[in-house]
């Protein structure tokens, strides 16, 4: 998500790009289950983040090549995977046997789940896993691409300004396709991670809009790493606390989606409010002469 | 599968009354966008019409009080994009979604506030059917268009009235100017921005009548989130229409169609293979991101389509 933002593109898909990895993760997970660990997670983890980055990039390429606006292909994006996971799931290949009650594939192989690193048992109603360093990871190697390397330069000069960014050489074109697939890459290992850590198989309904919370999360975050992880840390104390008020105080948790969607005006009329004050700053010649 | 499930007067009733609220959302979108502004909140508004819709219904038992005030609540909302988008120049896409958003959440809360968990009332007033008494009886026709909903037949005659507005009358020329080249228009002595106040506002009232339609038509009550992305799709309709209303009715119907196929193949199949019904489902999609990215047809949107207009001298 970040990574879009920072190259001024506004990724809308991350839902879908979440679910295409989850999906990617589930049937390889599934499919090779019977591979070790050390050799099953690996693929795993490719897998989802690929499929992730592959989907994404269709957007920046289209974005890059035909002028067509990002925010429709991710949103029209977000649709098509939500149909093709019902028909996968229901009457498609991924179709298999299950109690749950809702359908579902098949589960992943034991090599692929993620352990549990704080049980029920210890901390009631966490099932903390060690997707928790995959995330920790995600956010360093993010910072690190971001702001160490000549990609991350390049990506954050596209951002500020693609014309100026050309003029010094840099294809805003190609790097598009690149921001896109980055960001697409870490929603497809948010998704390979709800797969292998909590739930070890894709079932239908399986998003709980953690893509449409993410858009939240990076614009309160500012796209820095460490305000990503905060904002993060909120809004995951926002829908966990959010069932937990409503479960012993009686509280709506529809309270919680209302204050998420305060906090997000909250924020865009910062960002209307820092629109503002630029315009009625002196203009850089002016301030010359 | 047989012809019934594929062309059944059936199958053709249900999409007229899928496409309705499709279609409302892609004229409201198509008058925003022709004077140059971006609505994707036209999903929220349709939420908030539909919920607002249900309250005035139950609280005054009266079908026109009900539909005047779902249509005061999307231009409410779309009332505060403009202000954002127009007054404040900021980025209208992240306006739209966190008004999307807001009225996400302001609708579940005040749902859960006013009706709990039992639900929206079961006698709410409804917007009546229309029952064409001589073509009731004629055996297609009649049982295609025969008894279709008020804001069907509403919508039709919208989609002419916009198309005649803004391609036959001075001001949607004028409307149209200001979405192509804003300054050209400022010029010749055309408010530019009360233009687009105007504009906005309508796409907010078309969209929250889109979403009364589905709770005071179809469902009789409401639901969290109830219009299930339609506004989204309504976008979609308008580009795939080409920002012209009755292209973007064009649109809706065969959006419509797909849906409404989904429904009518479930279970049916070809020889021994089920019909991947939801693969069906994506059609649309598919077909938008085809068209706006100029593989089917060409679509431009206007000129100065999400561009902030500023007027000389600041």
């Amino acid at each position: 998500m970040a990574v879009a933002f920072r190259t001024g593109l506004f990724n809308i898909g991350a839902e879908s790009q979440l679910l295409v990895g989850a999906v990617a993760a589930g049937a390889v997970g599934a499919r090779f289950g019977f591979l070790p660990g050390p050799i099953l997670f690996p693929i795993v983890l490719v897998a989802g983040i690929g499929a992730g980055a592959a989907w994404a990039a269709i957007a920046g390429y289209l974005k890059a090549a035909r002028g067509v606006n990002e925010v429709i292909t991710t949103i029209m994006q977000n649709y098509i995977v939500v149909f093709v996971i019902h028909w996968l799931l229901q009457n498609g290949p991924m179709t298999a046997p299950n109690a749950l009650g809702t359908p579902a594939s098949a589960p992943i192989g034991d090599g692929a789940v993620l352990p549990i690193i704080i049980p029920n048992e210890l901390v009631p109603l966490t099932r903390l896993h060690a997707g928790i360093f995959l995330a920790i990871l995600a956010v360093v190697v993010f910072w690190f691409v971001l702001w160490r390397t000549p990609l991350g330069y390049e990506l954050r000069a596209v951002g500020l300004g693609a014309r100026a960014a050309a003029q010094a050489g840099i294809d805003p074109r190609v790097h598009t396709v690149i921001a896109m697939a980055i960001a697409g890459g870490f929603a497809g290992l948010a998704g390979m991670i709800q797969v292998t850590g909590v739930f070890h198989r894709v079932f239908d309904g399986f998003s709980a809009g953690y893509g449409f919370d993410a858009i939240a999360v990076a614009l309160l975050g500012k796209n820095s790493p460490i305000g990503v992880v905060l904002a993060a840390l909120l809004f995951g104390a926002f829908a966990r606390g959010g069932s937990i008020m409503q479960a012993n105080a009686g509280v709506s948790a529809q309270l919680v989606s209302v204050i998420e969607a305060i906090v997000l005006f909250v924020i865009a009329a910062e960002l209307i409010v820092r629109i503002l004050a630029r315009r009625r700053g002196p203009k850089p010649l002016e301030a010359i002469a | 599968m047989t012809w019934e499930q594929l062309i059944g007067a059936g199958v053709l009733a249900a999409m007229l009354r899928l496409a309705t609220p499709i279609a409302l959302a892609a004229l409201g979108g198509v008058i925003a966008e022709r004077s140059g502004v971006v609505n994707i909140a036209l999903e929220g508004c349709m939420l908030v019409g539909a919920f607002f819709g249900v309250v005035a219904a139950d609280r005054t038992h009266s079908v026109v009080l009900a539909l005047a005030v779902a249509m005061a609540a999307g231009a409410v909302l779309a009332g505060v994009h403009a202000v954002a988008a127009i007054h404040l120049r900021s980025d209208q896409i992240v306006s739209g979604m966190a008004l999307n958003i807001l009225a996400l959440g302001l609708t579940s809360f005040l749902d859960y506030q006013f009706y709990g968990n039992t639900g929206t009332p079961a006698d709410l007033a409804a917007v009546p059917d229309v029952e064409i008494a001589p073509l009731a009886a004629v055996p297609f026709i009649g049982d295609v268009i025969g008894h279709q909903n008020t804001i069907v037949w509403l919508t039709v005659v919208l989609v002419v009235l916009i198309q005649v507005f803004l391609f036959r009358t001075v001001p949607g020329l004028r409307l149209r100017a200001v979405g192509e080249h804003p300054r050209a228009a400022e010029t010749v002595g055309i408010g530019v921005r009360r233009t687009r106040y105007w504009a906005v506002l309508a796409s907010g009232l078309l969209a929250a009548l889109g979403g009364a339609y589905l709770s005071l038509s179809v469902a009789h009550s409401f639901t969290d989130g109830m219009t299930g992305g339609r506004g989204f799709i309504g976008l979609a309709a308008m580009i795939f229409g080409r920002w012209t209303p009755i292209g973007a009715l064009v649109a809706s119907l065969v959006f419509g169609y797909g849906t409404a196929l989904s429904f009518s193949l479930q279970g049916a199949s070809i020889g021994d293979v089920r019909v991947p019904v939801q693969l069906l489902s994506t059609l649309p999609y598919v077909l938008t991101i085809l068209a706006v990215a100029g593989f089917v047809g060409r679509s431009r949107p206007p000129a100065s389509d999400g561009i902030p207009y500023e007027t000389e001298g600041h």
